[in-house]
């Protein structure tokens, strides 16, 4: 996939903001809705690949 | 018959099956999807047996004995296979061969041998015979001995109805690898152009076909398709259409020549003007105006007429708004707004109609691109669509043991969690104080999921706050200045009036995003005059969010981690 663009710009950081290490964990995702993904086209062979041998993204680029 | 073949000994080829035509396809050694022209020269072959003196004839050739013989013609029965009777409408029917109860199955009785004696033949046997036929002539095309297929259905096609069209095509010594779904066939048919970029959209096929129209919505992630939502209709496809021209010419013919009579009351007649009618109107897809030509219509009496496209338009309009109400029915049915719509691709043989592509392209907001021949140049062929996706997926799970297709495709290998909120970042707009939402991986993306955006910052630089949260999709909607009104004497005026008052003052409808719960904020310091800033999401499938924050070009960067709650509990 191609980078998501961009050009708003992000916002200045406020003064006496401050976090370990530059970040700053502050809550969780909803709850993920389970679908069934069509077993069709290549992205998916490699998804299915992945979740098969148990793989990341990045173990999958190499 | 064939037994499994060892994917050495595979030639597998794509094949669309409908009730009204069916097509074959392969996958060229440069991969590129390519459809097959059967020994007439058809690329859409109607999917008709029919039988003459022992003779069988199929495709087109069935198809014009449907004047003459249509007793021992056999035409729409695709949708019949795996069913009971009781379930089956036989309408389609009336002009062929009449399905009857045979056992627990549908058959049709034939005389599909040298002698005069009338079989019962099963819609399985049916199916055999027309599935050989492709297959030989694919075999023929290709100068090998195929025998395997990947097989595009409509979304609602059962489990049972699977099973006997395995069966049919395993007896015409044709191995299923996989049966795909139509709609998706239609994109992935798009997906696999060269020219093809991936991104992340709604799409919906519109998959208008000869007795019935589909419709599926489908979330494309990344060239993974999730069906959020299917409508199917039975009573507006192309077979309507015909009718709408049979109707008419046989009035114009009765008009002309009085003693002629009706020619929709004698089954050669009919069966003559619903062929000819179905060549107008494919033809008023192409041309301005069409010519009706049969001889010895009904009573001897020979008719010509001409009919132009807006005629035709005009008397199938209600069939054209049908269309329409289906698609956006089915966005309705997704929970989705017509400004979610990115792509409609245009599907199935009656999709070639102009008129059909402009209403919905109408009725949905100019960034909804209607892929279809008229209304854009790069559209492919509505008509071989299906048979193309098959043919890309037959060649990329042809080296494929059988069992290993069957594992990919279980659920415990598609069921998949998809994000239900959308995940970005927060921006700054002139327009409003409080920061912008811009979407980085969209909802109803499945995981696990990488995305990665590069981002503007202030123009001098210096350091950035990257706030990372959720966002909902919002409709918003502008009224425009209330005119005042000369007169209003009732509230609920009829429909013509309400209908121009509306035109008068449209509201303006617009996509934005509600910015929902804050998930983290990272710091980016020093960046450098003119930076942009990268931001990596990863999620996995426990929603556990990993997150890499970095100045393009720039060393070094912010990582941070963000539990899921499914990975809290869960982990052992
Ligand atoms: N160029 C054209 N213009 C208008 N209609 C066309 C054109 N070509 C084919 N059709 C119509 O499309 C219909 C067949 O569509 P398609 O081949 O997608 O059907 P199918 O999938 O086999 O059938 P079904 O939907 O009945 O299962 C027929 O009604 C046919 O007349
Ligand atoms: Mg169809």
């Amino acid at each position: 996939m191609a980078s998501v663009q961009i050009s708003l710009p992000l916002p200045v950081l406020p003064e006496g903001w401050s976090a370990e290490k530059d970040f700053k964990a502050i809550g969780q995702l909803s709850q993920a809705t389970d679908r069934n993904i069509e077993p069709v086209g290549p992205h998916f062979l490699a998804h299915a690949r992945r979740k098969r041998h148990k793989r990341t993204f990045s173990e999958d680029d190499r | 018959m064939s037994e499994e073949n060892s994917p050495a000994q595979r030639v597998a080829i794509g094949i669309s099956f409908g009730n009204s035509y069916s097509s074959i396809g392969f996958t060229s050694a440069e991969g590129k999807a390519e459809v097959i022209a059967n020994e007439e020269g058809d690329r859409q072959i109607p999917s008709i047996l029919s039988y003459v003196d022992g003779e069988e004839f199929q495709g087109t050739q069935a198809k014009a004995q449907l004047v003459r013989n249509a007793k021992n013609t056999v035409a729409y029965f695709r949708d019949f296979l795996g069913q009971e009777f009781k379930s089956i409408d036989p309408t389609p029917c009336h002009q062929s061969a009449h399905p009857v109860q045979h056992e627990s199955t549908i058959a049709f009785k034939i005389k599909d041998g040298a002698d005069e004696t009338e079989n019962t033949v099963t819609v399985s046997e049916i199916t055999t015979r027309h599935l050989r036929r492709l297959k030989n002539s694919a075999s023929d095309y290709l100068g090998k001995d195929v025998n395997a297929a990947v097989i595009t259905v409509p979304t609602n096609f059962g489990d049972t109805q699977k099973e006997a069209l395995t069966k049919a095509a395993k007896e015409a010594g044709i191995e299923v690898l996989q049966f795909i779904n139509e709609p998706v066939a239609a994109v992935l048919a798009y997906d696999a152009r060269p020219e093809a970029k991936l991104s992340d959209k709604i799409v919906v096929v519109a998959d208008l076909g000869g007795i019935r129209s589909d419709v599926a919505v489908i979330a494309s992630r990344g060239g993974i398709y999730t069906i959020l939502a299917t409508a199917h209709d039975y009573d507006v496809a192309g077979t309507q259409l015909d009718k709408v021209l049979m109707d008419h010419f046989a009035k114009e013919f009765m008009k002309k020549h009085k003693t002629g009579g009706d020619p929709r009351e004698n089954d050669r007649s009919l069966a003559k003007l619903k062929l000819e009618s179905e060549a107008v109107k494919k033809a008023l897809s192409i041309g301005a105006s069409a010519n009706f030509s049969v001889e010895s219509l009904a009573n001897g009496i020979d008719y010509t007429a001409t009919i132009n496209r807006s005629r035709y338009e005009l008397l199938a309009s209600k069939h054209f708004q049908a269309f329409t109400r289906l698609v956006t029915h089915a966005v309705e049915k997704a929970e989705l707004d017509p400004l979610d719509i990115s792509e409609i691709i245009l599907a199935g043989g009656s999709a070639h109609t102009p008129r059909i592509a402009s209403s919905l392209q109408s009725a949905f907001p100019e960034t909804t691109t209607v892929l279809a021949p008229s209304t854009s140049p790069t559209a492919l062929n509505p008509s071989e669509l299906a048979v193309r996706g098959a043919a890309i997926q037959a060649s990329l799970v042809q080296e494929f043991d059988v069992e290993d297709i069957v594992q990919s495709t279980h659920p415990m290998v598609t069921v998949t969690p998809h994000l239900s909120h959308a995940v970005g970042v927060l921006c700054i707009s002139d327009s409003e104080e409080s920061g912008v939402f811009q979407s980085i991986v969209d909802a109803e993306t499945p995981l696990p999921v990488r995305r990665t955006a590069i981002i503007s910052t202030p123009r001098e630089g210096g350091d950035v706050l990257i706030k990372l949260t959720e966002g909902a999709r919002h409709i918003k909607v502008t009224k425009p200045e209330p005119k005042p009104k000369a007169e209003k004497t009732k509230s609920d005026s009829d429909d013509e009036d309400s209908d121009e008052d509306s035109e008068e003052e449209e509201e303006i409808r617009e996509k934005t995003w509600k910015v929902g719960k804050v998930l983290a904020e990272a710091a980016l310091k020093e960046l450098k005059k003119g930076a942009k800033v990268e931001v990596q999401i990863n999620i996995d499938a426990n929603l556990n969010v990993n997150c890499i924050f970095r100045e393009v070009g720039g060393k070094g960067g912010v990582r941070g981690l963000l539990a899921g709650g499914k990975g809290q509990n869960g982990s052992a």
